[in-house]
């Protein structure tokens, strides 16, 4: 055999080796599960607003024992043993996955009869087709969620459940997703459309500003003055568009006004990174000291500048944030593009790369060429532009311009992007997550209030999910060394 | 020559020169600065962040920080309140309970800092908005007042003329020089600055050392939300917002490297008294408060450009 041209393919996927009953049972459940599931009453008839124990009673004054067997013992039953056959199949590596994988669908139905019998025997008046519709949309797109994570190739010994919670962003999707439901369930009033918008809108600009604080953060650094700078830099993007000449009348034709206003943060926002940056990079001061010198430095000047004023009286056509391009509402649009923007800058730009080279290793990175220096002071001049767009959007989300920002914004921008992914020790992350993060800051905040937990503990709850974060993330980098 | 070079290269000198002239200039411009009344009540405002002050300089001699002095300040306070107020404690016990918070939660920081690894900035940053949220969800937003007359004793009352306040900072400033200088406690509190894993290898109790340090430090911050409540007579959710960058710019100008292995309390101490003097002054000459946090901002960073200058870094 000539070696020189024959080579071994490498194998990737499992091997099949051959059927046994492990194997086979849960996918006998599996199918027992959905088929009789399939044929009870409430999946045909979900508008109707019908009871389970309704259902059931009517069942049994009609002596049908069929539905009264499938409705009280066979599904639940059933879908419990093949939700613990999926579990088993996702944490051990040795097993089949299509199997697991069905198994698991076959959990999720089980998840969705669960869900449908307590929301029946607690809460009054709920409507059982939309908590009929939530289960099953949730075990579908757990489901699907599982199902791609298993064909994705992993690493010999880790297990598919390993590969699914050990990607950040399925963990806050699937948060996300529970929390939906959890407090859904208990006050339905937090889905409805209005509430559910303001959720996903809400913190649009928090997601946007968190790509920003990414680039600095992979670069080994930090900046807590990002808050004040959004307060700053709204009011002046506001006062532009207020401004007017001396004779009372607006300063310029409206339009061009309006542009300026967008543009002049984002360049202001530049020129205050630059600084930082400069101290940071230049004058080597670490930037903890920098930035909180600089937090004071533009807290102070934004009150006396403002003397606690709003800004109101704001031109029409100035409330970007308000705006549907193609009846998307713009918070989202930006939010999307930016964090796209944010993921290919990262991945795929010499300057991006560099930033993972200097927050993983300076020295490393000083021997490779790369000038620390600059890219230290572009990662804080691009963090300053991406504020000024950040703070357009919040800027405009109201008609009036204040003069404060919520108290600890930084805190949260940090929160979103470190819980979206980017690690604080800097060197590692994607700014994928941080999108999701920020909106599940929101969805958490807002369940709060239908939950009737006082919001005052609010920043407790967010300083534990950063603190939680880190150190998954920290276990996460001692078990790879 | 050589007697002026070392002068120069020593931060406090520069520091009390920078300070007399400054002090000097703002002084000159208002004749209400440097009355003995004037001063006494400075020394009185400043006993707080001066509390707060020297545990930081014993932390960021190691080389770490401490952001949440801020919220366990407030936490405390609000605590204090909460437990004499709502949960009938005596208010003793009140007092007592509420510094015991304190040290708890100095003592988390430590221990996640120290056990789990995790970096002392991130960790304080995280508590410090975990432990403002405790302050925020006790108390709700609600106030509690009315305290008994002796308890305002330690925030209003004086000892022989001098507020008591300041007495306990002096005392408290004399031991913990005493104990940076003159033990071996305090020397390995540079060694761990200069070189954590040279000290490990020392076989000195550096993990020991760290834990004691931020839990010292989650008690004075109790100690002065204690003297805090006591001089305004009242408790509020955001009390201590912002001291934190007070006692890091205090320290850090009075010669304390950010980098660690570096400083004094001397220096800090001088700190203090100078940021306090110098937000005086320009509150007695006409400058409003929040020009008042710019200064102290900007203060930092030259704070910080005077340090490396000295020193001669890069």
């Amino acid at each position: 055999m000539n070696s020189a041209t024959h080579t071994t393919p490498l194998r990737t996927q499992a091997k099949f080796t051959g059927v046994s009953l492990t194997r086979v049972l849960p996918l006998i459940l599996t199918v027992v599960l959905i088929f009789t599931y399939l044929t009870l009453p409430w999946v045909n008839q979900p508008g109707l607003g019908a009871t389970t124990a309704g259902l059931l009673t009517a069942a049994r004054a009609n002596n049908e024992i069929g539905v009264m067997t499938n409705g009280l013992a066979l599904v639940p039953l059933g879908a419990l043993l093949a939700g613990l056959a999926g579990v088993w199949a996702l944490v051990s590596p040795k097993s089949d996955r299509a199997a697991g994988l069905l198994a698991a669908v076959g959990g999720g139905f089980g998840l969705q009869s669960f869900v449908i019998a307590f929301s029946d025997a607690g809460a009054e008046g709920l409507d059982l087709a939309a908590a009929a519709g939530m289960g099953f949309w949730l075990s579908l797109i757990l489901s699907a969620l599982l199902i791609v994570q298993a064909f994705v190739p992993r690493p010999a010994g880790q297990t598919p459940l390993g590969k699914t919670f050990g990607n950040q962003e399925a963990v806050l999707g699937m948060a996300l997703m529970l929390l939906v439901l959890l407090v859904g369930l208990a006050n339905p009033r937090f889905v409805a459309e209005r509430n559910l918008s303001d959720v996903l809108q809400g913190n649009a600009y928090i997601a946007v500003a968190a790509v920003g604080m990414a680039l600095v953060i992979i670069s080994g650094n930090i900046d807590i003055s990002v808050g004040s700078l959004v307060g700053v830099l709204a009011t002046i993007s506001g006062s532009i568009a207020v401004a007017k000449a001396p004779d009372g009348t607006p300063a310029l034709p409206v339009e061009g006004l309006i542009a300026l206003a967008w543009i002049m943060p984002i360049f202001i926002g530049g020129l205050a990174g630059a600084l930082n940056g400069f101290l940071v990079a230049y004058l080597k001061i670490p930037s903890i000291i920098v930035t909180l010198g600089m937090l004071s430095i533009l807290q102070g000047g934004l009150i006396m500048v403002t003397k606690g004023n709003w800004i109101d009286k704001l031109p029409p056509g100035y409330a970007l944030a308000q705006m549907r391009p193609l009846g998307i509402p713009m918070p989202i649009v930006f939010m999307v593009v930016m964090t796209i923007g944010g993921v290919l800058f990262l991945k795929y730009t010499p300057m991006g790369r560099s930033l993972y080279a200097v927050g993983g290793n300076k020295e490393a990175a000083r021997l490779s060429g790369i000038s620390e220096r600059r890219v230290v002071m572009s990662a804080f001049i691009g963090n300053g532009m991406i504020v000024g767009v950040a703070s357009i959007l919040y800027a405009t989300q109201l008609s009036v311009i204040q003069s404060t920002v919520p108290p600890n914004l930084e805190l949260l921008i940090i929160t979103a992007a470190v819980v979206g992914g980017i690690s604080i020790l800097g060197g590692t992350g994607s700014v994928f997550g941080a999108a999701l993060a920020a909106i599940l800051l929101n969805a958490i905040r807002s369940s709060m209030v239908f939950i009737n937990v006082s919001p005052f503990w609010l920043q407790s709850v967010q300083g534990i999910l950063v603190l939680l974060t880190v150190l998954a993330d920290l276990l996460r980098r001692r078990r790879q060394l | 020559m050589s007697v002026l070079r070392s002068l120069l290269r020593s931060q406090e000198f520069v520091l009390i020169v920078i300070g007399v002239l400054a002090i000097g200039f703002l002084a000159s411009r208002t004749d209400k600065l440097l009355t003995a009344d004037n001063l006494l009540q400075q020394g009185r405002f400043l006993a707080e962040v001066g509390l707060l002050a020297l545990p930081m300089t014993f932390i960021i001699i190691t080389g770490g920080i401490d952001l949440s002095v801020g919220s366990i300040f407030g936490m405390c306070a609000i605590l204090m309140g909460h437990a004499w107020f709502v949960w009938g404690f005596p208010l003793e016990l009140a007092i007592i309970f509420a510094l015991g918070i304190g040290t708890l939660g100095g003592f988390l920081n430590g221990l996640f800092i120290v056990w789990l690894r995790v970096p002392p900035l991130i960790m304080t940053l995280a508590t410090l908005a975990i432990y403002r949220g405790v302050a925020q969800g006790v108390s709700e937003g609600r106030s509690v007042k009315n305290f008994p007359d002796w308890f305002a004793f330690i925030g209003n009352g004086n000892i022989l003329g001098i507020p008591v306040q300041v007495w306990i900072l002096l005392v408290a400033a004399i031991l913990c020089g005493i104990v940076l200088s003159r033990t071996v406690f305090g020397r390995i509190l540079y060694s761990i600055g200069s070189n954590e894993l040279a000290t490990r290898f020392s076989g000195l109790p550096v993990n020991r050392t760290q834990l004691l340090i931020y839990a010292f430090s989650g008690f004075m911050a109790g100690l002065a939300g204690y003297i805090f409540v006591a001089r305004v007579t009242t408790t509020r959710s955001d009390m201590g917002m912002g001291f934190e960058l007070d006692a890091i710019a205090a320290v850090v100008l009075g010669g304390t490297s950010i980098f660690g292995g570096k400083g004094s309390i001397l220096g800090t101490m001088i700190g203090v008294i100078l940021i306090q003097l110098l937000k005086n002054g320009l509150a007695l000459n006409g400058v409003t408060g929040d020009a008042t946090i710019v200064v102290i901002g900007a203060v930092l960073i030259l704070a910080i450009l005077i340090n490396n200058f000295i020193t001669g870094r890069e």
